[in-house]
């Protein structure tokens, strides 16, 4: 039966590659799909939220629990960020970039020199199955389910909901969004502030999985920063399924034949490849070619 | 200038001109009072300051390179120190290589130049011929960095050794074995005719003192060239640039290639001035900290990048003695600067300045002033 455990194990890789490109992923998608700020400090709210889940869950806090408290932190952290700071530099593109990269380094040192360098730990909850010789995180197959659930939950928000027809107005057309009474000042903050709540939530739910760090977040957001963009801003949000479906494919397949390292190169070689072929992205391909097919 | 004198006046065109501040005569006897105190300066201060200066010196190099093509190319790289590391390990390695067959190393200069450079081509061809947003390039650099890192700190195994290089892992650039020569200094000229500079010594800060001027006048006599114009033109609006006839891919490759060179360079100096070279170099922090000496000094300006390299490298060289706060600290001004003064600390002091200086018209100011 080793060969059916190994085929699963493949699978279970794909599934958790692409679990941790998504939940990296997600609130960046609201700041940059949406907002056209590239938020260079996504993965420190990602490492507070990671801190403040490791913190309550020691004291005593149940983990569902500690992953809420992780997302409300970190969204009120964004914005108190979003008020103080990227207000300030909205279609200033390479500016915004700079400043919030200022901004995670401002994080990431604060939260070392208040807490000091070593490291937390969160043990993973839920054990784990095998088949065949292989055994498997049952954590992880969640991880998943939690990412699918999140995109699932924004695009709903942004096709349902009144919040959502205001934010697609104020992102298309913000004076006249403005003139016809909405406040787009709010709905700036609020999808800043959601965000870096998802953020926070996914650096929560990757403190069981991985040491918490100051540095915790630095690995996180350029490779976010890669899904979101390869994705696409037609359609943010399937953009941000098909990156990451793509992305842990070919991570996948590397790191298996070769090894962790040309896995982690062959993600930056498969955006590049993307973008070359389709210079705005999956999503805004995709949507040309429907567009195309529909006007025969 | 008042003296019709052919000589000055021909140079001062060359120099001067709406792409950098401080054109007039007021700002070049204060550029030289400054260049005579830093040249005097080994006789002022401690030997252990001036070791620290010749580290500045070697940065204000490397800021240079990002002020080139972010402040004048409006290429923005996140990743500018991953070539400043290339340079210094292509440095060690062929010095390490050739020390004892040639006695110099000139070919290991070279090398910390040309290496960058071949890799700035390939990586830049790639970027700007497929047309790549500015965004992206920038992302897309910092991720080379990071990546680049990740592979040098893995080369820990024996069996990533360069000749008689051991590339070392962790632990930095090192000989292969006993036997071989450490990672040399500086040693410049051809046969029995060379010099040595040590990196601990006053000779090695007079070398990259005179290196960081020629370097900083060349720099402002291309921006102010009429490829500077060109340059100038690519930041401000690529697609008209191009309707007008240029090839701006290949002017922005052009100056990412020149930057790769220029940030190789000031590496390789840097490996010879501590001859150590270690895989941290290509982290985050350093990376972060070119784009700070630039964004905070004022991206548009050459003589205001190195007046804040100097001054952010002496704050952090005194914060550090004070415990972990430096790179907070410079988080904290890098933030405040964009804040408060969106061109540049700096450049917006020097324009004042020039404003003032004109204004008591104590020295009628040559041309066109304040540009950014």
């Amino acid at each position: 039966m080793d060969f059916v455990g190994q085929i699963v194990s493949y699978f279970y890789q794909y599934f958790d590659n692409a679990a941790f490109l998504i939940l990296a992923a997600v609130g960046l998608i609201l700041i940059y799909g949406m907002m056209g700020v590239i938020n260079m400090a996504h993965g420190e709210l990602m490492m507070i939220g990671a801190y403040v889940a490791t913190l309550t869950y020691n004291a005593g806090t149940p983990v569902p629990l500690a992953i809420a408290l992780a997302g409300c932190a970190a969204g009120a952290a964004g914005i108190i960020i979003e008020r103080l700071i990227v207000r300030h530099f909205y279609n200033q593109l390479l500016s915004s970039l700079v400043v919030t990269w200022g901004l995670s380094l401002i994080l990431s040192q604060g939260v070392l020199v208040l807490l000091g360098p070593s490291t937390m730990n969160m043990p993973t909850p839920l054990g784990s199955f095998s088949v065949g010789d292989f055994s498997f995180g049952v954590y992880r197959m969640v991880l998943f389910g939690v990412a699918v659930a999140m995109i699932v939950g924004i695009w709903m928000l942004f096709r349902y909901t009144a919040f959502g027809n205001r934010a697609h107005a104020a992102m298309e057309n913000p004076r006249m969004a403005e003139a016809l009474g909405v406040n787009t000042r709010r709905v700036y903050t609020t999808t800043f502030g959601l965000g870096s709540a998802l953020g926070g939530i996914a650096g929560g739910m990757f403190a069981m999985t991985a040491a918490v760090s100051p540095f915790f977040g630095q690995s996180y957001t350029p490779l976010a920063f890669i899904t979101v963009v390869i994705g696409g801003g037609a359609n943010a949000v399937l953009g941000l399924a098909y990156a990451a479906a793509y992305l842990a494919g070919v991570q996948t397949i590397t790191s298996n034949v070769f090894n962790q390292y040309i896995g982690y190169v062959s993600i930056m070689a498969a955006a590049f490849v993307v973008l070359l072929a389709m210079p705005s992205g999956i999503s805004d391909f995709i949507e040309r070619r429907r567009m195309r097919s529909m006007q025969r | 200038m008042s003296q019709p004198n052919p000589l000055v006046a021909g140079i001062s065109r060359r120099l001067n001109g709406p792409q950098t501040l401080g054109n007039s005569a007021f700002f070049w006897c204060a550029w030289l009072l400054g260049l005579a105190l830093l040249v005097a300066l080994p006789l002022l201060v401690s030997r252990y300051q001036v070791i620290n200066a010749s580290n500045i010196l070697i940065s204000c190099i490397l800021a240079m390179s990002l002020c080139l093509i972010w402040g004048y190319g409006g290429i923005l790289s996140l990743g500018q120190a991953s070539f400043y590391c290339i340079g210094g390990y292509a440095f060690g390695v062929v010095g390490i290589n050739l020390i004892d067959a040639q006695g110099n190393t000139d070919l290991a200069l070279l090398a910390g130049i040309a290496i960058p450079v071949v890799f700035a081509t390939v990586l830049g061809g790639m970027m700007f011929y497929s047309r790549l947003k500015g965004v992206y390039i920038a992302i897309l650099m910092l991720v080379v960095s990071l990546l680049l890192g990740l592979f040098m700190r893995q080369t820990a195994d024996p069996s990533y050794t360069i000749g008689s290089a051991f590339l070392g892992g962790m632990n930095g650039l090192r000989p292969a074995t006993s036997a071989d020569p450490s990672i040399p200094n500086m040693i410049l000229g051809f046969g029995d005719y060379v010099i040595a500079f040590d990196g601990r010594r006053s000779e090695f800060y007079w070398l990259v003192l005179g290196l960081t001027t020629a370097i900083y006048l060349g720099l402002r006599w291309l921006v102010n060239s009429s490829f500077g114009y060109v340059l100038i033109a690519c930041r401000e609006d690529l697609d008209r640039t191009e309707t007008f006839g240029y090839d701006v891919r290949l002017v922005q490759l052009a100056v990412f290639c020149l930057s790769a060179a220029i940030a190789g360079f000031s590496g390789a100096l840097y490996t010879a001035w501590g001859t150590y070279i270690h895989p941290d170099g290509f982290g985050v922090a350093p990376n972060i900290l070119v784009v700070i000496w630039v964004a905070v000094g004022g991206r548009r300006d050459l003589t205001s990048v190195i007046v804040s390299t100097m001054l952010l490298s002496w704050i952090s060289l005194e914060l550090t003695s004070s415990g972990e706060i430096s790179l907070l600290a410079l988080g904290v001004i890098l933030v405040l600067a964009m804040l408060l003064a969106p061109e540049g600390i700096i450049a917006t002091a020097g324009a004042w300045i020039g404003r003032t200086v004109r204004r008591r018209g104590g020295m009628p100011a040559r041309s066109r002033e304040s540009v950014t």
